[in-house]
C-alpha cells in the first residue's frame, strides 16, 4: 500500500465522482441553488456587522472593519463546515462502507472537498468587497494560499481523528457542536485583539493563549496579508520561535489522526 | 503475534503464469465479531464498562478455518444456512472485512457484488448512478463508457436513463443494478442472493447469461436456492459453523445442504 497508493487513478475516480454527487445533491430542490453558498456567509456576516460593526461598535480604530469582518466570519464558516462535514461522513456514508471496499480516507476527503469549494468561492467574494472597500492589492495577498493550506490541514487532522472516533462513540458530534460554539468566543473573529491585550494585567497573557490556536493564527495572518497590517499576527504577540507553535500543532493532529485513522479505519465496516 | 493476518490481491500482469492454477486460494481463515453487550455505543456507557472493568463485548466466531481453492473459470456455489458465516467469508474475500488470522490470495481483479446497487441514490439519474456505482467498483470512466451501452441495453431502460432513479419502479432499479454487476468486467465476480430479480421474462435472461458464463469467467455465487447449484455450479461448498463442511459436486452438496435440517428432526 503506502504513500504513493494512496491517489492512484482509481481512488482519485472514486474521489471524484463522490464529489461531484454530493455537490449535486447539497443543493437540489432549492430555488437558489448553489448561491446559498454565497449568501449564506453573506447573511451571516450581515448581521455580524449590525451587532458588532453598528450597534456594539467593536470596529472602531481598525481600518477596512467590514472586509475585516467577513474575512474572519468565512475562514470560521469553512472551518465549522469542513469538521462538520467530514466528523459525519463515516457513520453518514456507513451504508457504503459495509458494502463495498474501498479506502476509508476518501470518503473525509469528499465530504470536505464542498466546504473546500465553497471556500474557494467566497474568498473570490472578499477579494471583490476589499477591492470595493478601497484596500490596494499587494504581494502579500500571494501567502493567502499558505494559510488556507494550513486551515484545511487542521480541518482534515480533526476530521480524520474525531470521525474515527465518531463511528463507535457518536456522542462526538454533540460535544464538537458545543465545543465549536465556545471555539468561536475563544478566537478574535468579532473582536479585535488589541481589546484583549489592553483589558487588563493578564491581556497580554490572554492574547498570547488565543493566538496560540492555530484557527485564530491562519484568521489573523489572512487578515494582516489580505487587509490591514494593522491585525496583530502570532509572530507579533508570541515571543521568537514560540511562534511555530501553531504550525507544528497543526502538522501534530494530522500525522497523529491519520495514522489512528488508517488503524480503526480497518473495522469501519463491522462497527459503524 | 506469530501468525499476522495477510490479505494479498495480486493483479493479473504481475503475476507470472504458474501461479495461475487458482483465481483464489483462502488459507485457514478466522474471523471473529466483537459483538457490543449492552448498551455500549455510548461515551458514558464505554466509560462505565471501563470504570467496571467489563469488556463492553463478547467475541462471537464466526469463522474458524476456512481454506479452499479456486480455479480460474470456475463457477463455485456457498451455501449454507442462515448464520453460518458465507455472507462473512464473502466480504473478507470482498477485502470489506479484515481477517484475522488467515490469508487470502487473488489472482486478477475481483469485482464484489454484495449487495446490489451499492452507492444508488435516488435524487440522481439512472445514468448518473451507473458511473457512480461504476467508480465505487473501482472503475474509470472509459471503462464505464465501454461498457455503459451494454448496461442499458441488458437491463432495457435505454429510455429512462436521464430519468431520476427515484422515478424508476422498484422493478427498473433492481434490473439496473443487476445489470451493471453482470456486465462489469472483471476476473472473478462474486454475487451474494441476487438471481432473483425482475419479471420472468428478465430472470429468463439472467438464467441464459449464467448458463453462458460458464468456464469463461470465474464466479462465487452465494444462494439458497440448490436448483441454482446444480444448474449452474462446477462445485459447491457447504459452509456451516465457520467451516467448510462439505466440498464436491453440486449434487453431493445440496444434497448434504438439504440433510442439514433432516438430521435435527
Amino acid at each position: 500500500m503506502g504513500i504513493p497508493h494512496i491517489f492512484c487513478h482509481k481512488n482519485r475516480i472514486l474521489l471524484g465522482e463522490l464529489i461531484k454527487t454530493d455537490f449535486k445533491l447539497r443543493y437540489q430542490g432549492s430555488v437558489l441553488g448553489y448561491l446559498w453558498a454565497i449568501l449564506r456567509p453573506l447573511l451571516m456576516f450581515a448581521i455580524l456587522y449590525i451587532v458588532f460593526a453598528k450597534i456594539l461598535r467593536f470596529g472602531d480604530g481598525i481600518p477596512h472593519y467590514p472586509v475585516y469582518l467577513l474575512t474572519g466570519t468565512v475562514l470560521w464558516n469553512f472551518f465549522t463546515e469542513c469538521t462538520g462535514q467530514g466528523i459525519q461522513s463515516i457513520v453518514m456514508r456507513g451504508e457504503l462502507l459495509r458494502k463495498i471496499s474501498f479506502p476509508k480516507y476518501i470518503v473525509v476527503l469528499a465530504a470536505t472537498a464542498t466546504a473546500l469549494i465553497n471556500l474557494a468561492i467566497n474568498l473570490c467574494v472578499i477579494l471583490i468587497f476589499a477591492l470595493i472597500n478601497g484596500v490596494s492589492p499587494s504581494w502579500s495577498w500571494l501567502l493567502v494560499p499558505f494559510s488556507v493550506v494550513e486551515l484545511y490541514a487542521f480541518s482534515l487532522g480533526i476530521s480524520f481523528l474525531l470521525g474515527a472516533i465518531n463511528v463507535k462513540y457518536r456522542d462526538i458530534t454533540s460535544i464538537w457542536d458545543v465545543l465549536i460554539q465556545a471555539l468561536f468566543y475563544a478566537i478574535p473573529i468579532i473582536y479585535p485583539l488589541s481589546m484583549v491585550i489592553e483589558s487588563g494585567s493578564y491581556g497580554m497573557l490572554a492574547a498570547q493563549v488565543i493566538m496560540l490556536n492555530p484557527i485564530a493564527q491562519v484568521i489573523q495572518d489572512v487578515r494582516h496579508n489580505l487587509i490591514t497590517s494593522q491585525a496583530v499576527t502570532t509572530w507579533e504577540v508570541v515571543p521568537g520561535w514560540y511562534g511555530l507553535i501553531p504550525i507544528l500543532l497543526v502538522i501534530l493532529v494530522l500525522v497523529l489522526a491519520t495514522l489512528f485513522f488508517r488503524k480503526r479505519s480497518k473495522r469501519f465496516a463491522e462497527e459503524v | 503475534m506469530s501468525k499476522l493476518p495477510r490479505c494479498i490481491h495480486k493483479s493479473h500482469k504481475s503475476t507470472p503464469s504458474s501461479d495461475q492454477a487458482y483465481a483464489i486460494r483462502v488459507h485457514d481463515l478466522h474471523k471473529s465479531f466483537r459483538l457490543p453487550t449492552e448498551r455500549a455505543a455510548g461515551l458514558k456507557q464505554a466509560i462505565f464498562n471501563w470504570l467496571k472493568g467489563v469488556k463492553g463485548y463478547t467475541e462471537q466466531q464466526v469463522l474458524r478455518g476456512v481454506s479452499f481453492d479456486i480455479r480460474p473459470g470456475e463457477f463455485v456455489g456457498i451455501v449454507g444456512r442462515n448464520g453460518s458465516g458465507k455472507s462473512t467469508l464473502l466480504k473478507c474475500l470482498a477485502q470489506i472485512y479484515y481477517p484475522e488470522q488467515g490469508s487470502i490470495t487473488v489472482n486478477g481483479t475481483l469485482v464484489p457484488f454484495i449487495e446490489l446497487g451499492v452507492g444508488f441514490n435516488p435524487e440522481l439519474t439512472g445514468r448518473e448512478n451507473v458511473y457512480l456505482n461504476g467508480a465505487l467498483l473501482g472503475f474509470s470512466h472509459k471503462e464505464m463508457d465501454a461498457m455503459y451501452d451494454e448496461i442499458v441495453h441488458f437491463a432495457e431502460l435505454e429510455p429512462f436513463m436521464d430519468a431520476k432513479l427515484k422515478n424508476y419502479s422498484s422493478g427498473m432499479q433492481v434490473r439496473l443494478a443487476f445489470s451493471i454487476a453482470i456486465r462489469a468486467r472483471g476476473d472473478i465476480l462474486i454475487l451474494d442472493e441476487v438471481l432473483a430479480v425482475g419479471d420472468a421474462a428478465f430472470q429468463e435472461k439472467c438464467n441464459d447469461y449464467f448458463a453462458s458464463l460458464h468456464g469463461e469467467q470465474t464466479v462465487i455465487l452465494v444462494t439458497h436456492s440448490m436448483e441454482n447449484v446444480r444448474r449452474f455450479c462446477d462445485r459447491a461448498i457447504l459452509i456451516e459453523n465457520g467451516k467448510v463442511a462439505v466440498e464436491g459436486k453440486p449434487d453431493v452438496v445440496a444434497t448434504a445442504y438439504n440433510n442439514l435440517w433432516k438430521k435435527e428432526d
